[in-house]
């Protein structure tokens, strides 16, 4: 076989392997979400638990009939937290399989790339577990919409607990340990903003970076102890949360200084991974939690969650089943699918009863940002098994109105002007 | 034996033409065209990476330094001063990558083996370290997005087949270049460096200009590759990228010219075959790898290569 001749069998292979990579969807009608959730490496928990619970959304849906004759169908695919794999399987939903939905992702860096996709395509992105605030404010594009709360709304509640705690436990000093990438950076910056709106007075003794997935956080814990500040304020991700704890615990840091972390330390990843080992007492919170709000949707839905998975879940599938909740109403409303234009009118403003909500309380979408305005809980860590492997979980709860936390108007311009 | 090389060399560019040219004649969808673009460049930075380590027997494990830099500099670029200047920048970044090799080649090449490996890849992490931490600059590890080129470029197929030709004008150069007297020296250079200095040769000055001009079409690859994906991540800088390559090169023949070309289609093709399908494509991309070392240790097209000198009785393979 001559050169010309492989080379005919290799263009032939492309062919026929492009070819093979078309595929054959049934003649129903069908609405049809491309999702990319990370499903390996440090994020894949929260990928398999999107997933999980989106799928639960969805057949819960389809089993009553599916929305306006449409069935709802999602394909995910392994985004490994890539940003321009995912540019380029977004754009493969988009153009090849004819994707209604853009669906997902927990990196805000995949969420950034993915949006810049919507915009271009004009196709809707739901975002359901990221939380850089960029995406709502300066980097806000029609076509997106988020369905869980930002790190912004999460340092507002922060800011408010720490005002509520001077005036009955009065602190002074602060420090902040967060990884050392836009979400860590972002957060400290978005809680000093809020206390300084807020007028709380504060003084800041120390701030520490260490690396996203960092093994070894021994330095950073004694400079913590010998900078002695009243509040901790963490800003971890995953399973940097549990490395961190366990690793500060012998120290008696706890004992020394109050651990605050409000936007991801609550999550059930960190109750599960350390059952009895952790420390009662640690403000936490998260974008959901098991335990609240007591309703009788939020037990359902873990209940329910628990029972297809064998696990509880984490905050991360509350989004995901959220999102699918949002577009099944918005579809309703406009009565297809395809109609954007149509769809994003619906999406703006669109209440939506979630889990997460307390009794009195609906989300609903902020119709200038597209983020969901949601209550944020924050809680004290406490002994409680009722959601094993957990031992502790949050309790003592502190409530914060769902307007309350929302960027002021002319936040977006000062993120701009940066 | 020059005349049938030619002839060859006529048969596969004519081949190469018809496939990637017709692309957008036969697409179904936006995403077959970016799907061949991204073959395409990622063959050019496949092959020129080849010119280095399968030519040469330089293994760089830093090779993402230089796909990054094409990237950042046109992102940055076009983010700071508008789309007007994509393509000015897609200069800017091979000029910088030329600069840049020049000034780390002269320090990496005077080691040789995995001392050489171990070094590129310490400078290939030092960029990234520094592009995931200059945030204010370079948007940390959030990268950048919406770099759209300007102009008639902002056409998807205007776009492709000016890759496509920039792609064929770096392949025909490096075709040059191997088939050249410098590239008999670097081949030389990989087999027996202490005889090329014998015969009066510079071993240092011919590894230098190979590193460079494999970093010209790194830079070239990762500047046109932001075109596709509208958007940059540290990641482009990161080792993962010059594994990639790498795997590329070797899957489909280190060996060979136009391997690591075909080594890049058939991995692009796994990833968005398998990867559409199951979670675990990189399980499926790490079995081809077992089977390549173990069975095939010349790669797809070194493999083929033997097998048609093998039923071709009479003829020697030149694999």
């Amino acid at each position: 076989m001559s050169r010309s001749k492989y080379f005919c069998v290799m263009a032939l292979a492309l062919v026929a392997a492009l070819v093979c990579s078309i595929p054959v969807y049934a003649q129903e009608k069908i609405i049809k979400i491309g999702a990319l959730y990370p499903m390996t490496g440090r994020a894949g928990l929260y990928g398999l638990d999107s997933v999980d619970a989106a799928e639960m959304a969805i057949e819960e849906i389809n089993s009553k009939g599916g929305v306006n004759g449409y069935k709802l169908e999602l394909t995910n695919t392994d985004s490994k937290a890539k940003p321009d794999y995912s540019v380029m399987v977004a754009k493969r939903y988009i153009t090849q399989d004819k994707t209604h939905f853009l669906f997902g992702v927990v990196s805000s860096a995949v969420g950034l790339a993915l949006t810049e996709v919507s915009k271009q395509y004009k196709k809707i992105f739901i975002g359901t577990d990221h939380a850089s605030t960029q995406l709502t404010t300066d980097k806000f594009q029609p076509y997106y919409f988020r369905v869980s709360n930002n790190t912004f709304q999460s340092m507002a509640a922060g800011a408010l607990y720490l005002k509520e705690l001077q005036q009955t436990k009065p602190w002074e000093t602060i420090a902040y340990i967060g990884p050392d990438y836009a979400y860590g950076h972002d957060q400290w910056q978005e809680l000093k903003y809020n206390l300084d709106r807020f007028g709380v007075k504060y003084k800041s003794v120390g701030e520490y970076w260490p690396k996203l997935f960092a093994p070894d956080y021994t330095a950073f814990i004694t400079s913590i102890i010998n900078d002695k500040p009243d509040i901790l304020v963490a800003g971890f991700w995953g399973g940097d949360t549990v490395a961190f704890i366990k690793q500060a615990q012998p120290y008696g840091l706890f004992k020394k200084t109050l651990y605050f972390h409000p936007d991801a330390g609550g999550n059930y990843e960190l109750m599960s991974a350390m059952g009895s080992e952790l420390p009662e007492g640690l403000v936490l919170s998260a974008r959901h939690h098991n335990n609240w709000p007591e309703t009788a949707l939020n037990k359902e839905y873990v209940e329910k969650f628990f029972k297809r998975t064998g696990r509880y879940p984490t905050y991360a599938a509350e989004g995901a089943y959220a999102g699918i909740y949002a577009i099944a109403e918005a579809v309703k409303k406009v009565g297809n699918p395809d109609d954007t234009e149509a769809l994003v009118k619906a999406l703006e403003g669109l209440k939506i009863q979630l889990p997460e909500d307390p009794e009195g309380f609906t989300s609903y979408i902020d119709p200038e940002t597209h983020q969901i305005v949601q209550v944020q809980a924050i809680g004290l860590t406490k002994p409680n098994d009722k959601f094993p492997p957990a031992k502790m979980m949050l309790g003592d709860w502190k409530i914060y109105k769902a307007e309350d936390l929302l960027p002021p108007k002319d936040y977006a311009e000062r993120l701009k002007k940066k | 034996m020059k005349k049938s090389l030619f002839n060859k060399d006529i048969i596969f560019w004519g081949l190469f033409v018809v496939v990637f040219g017709s692309v957008p004649f036969l697409k179904q969808s936006d995403y077959h065209l970016m799907l061949a673009n991204s073959i395409l460049i990622w063959g050019m930075f496949a092959v020129a990476f080849n010119m280095l380590f399968g030519v040469t027997g330089m293994l760089s494990f830093g090779q993402a330094l230089y796909y990054g830099l094409g990237a950042y500099s046109v992102g940055l670029v076009v983010k700071n001063y508008g789309p007007s200047l994509f393509l000015p920048a897609i200069g800017l970044g091979v000029v910088l990558a030329v600069i840049t090799s020049i000034l780390v080649g002269l320090l990496v090449i005077r080691l040789s083996g995995v001392y050489f490996t171990v070094l590129t890849l310490a400078f290939g992490q030092l960029a990234w370290q520094i592009t995931f931490r200059w945030y204010h600059f370079t948007g940390g590890d959030d990268g950048i997005q919406g770099i759209m080129p300007s102009g008639v470029l902002e056409n998807h197929t205007v776009y492709y087949y000016f890759t496509f030709v920039l792609v064929i004008l770096a392949i025909w150069f490096l075709r040059r270049v191997a088939n050249s007297p410098m590239g008999l020296v670097l081949r030389c250079i990989r087999q027996n460096p202490e005889r090329v200095r014998f015969l009066g040769r510079r071993v240092r000055r011919n590894q230098l200009r190979i590193y460079v001009i494999s970093s010209f079409f790194a830079a070239l690859a990762g500047g046109l590759m932001t075109g596709v994906t509208n958007s940059i991540h540290p990641d482009m800088f990161y080792w993962t990228t010059s594994g990639e390559v790498i795997l590329m090169a070797v899957l489909g023949g280190i060996g060979q010219f136009f391997g690591p070309f075909i080594g890049a289609t058939v991995i692009i093709i796994i990833q968005d075959v398998v990867g559409a399908r199951t979670e675990y494509w990189s399980l499926i991309i790490g079995l081809i790898m077992m089977v390549m070392v173990l069975g095939m240790p010349r790669g797809l097209v070194g493999e083929i290569r033997g097998l048609k000198a093998r039923f071709a009785p009479g003829r020697m393979s030149r694999g």
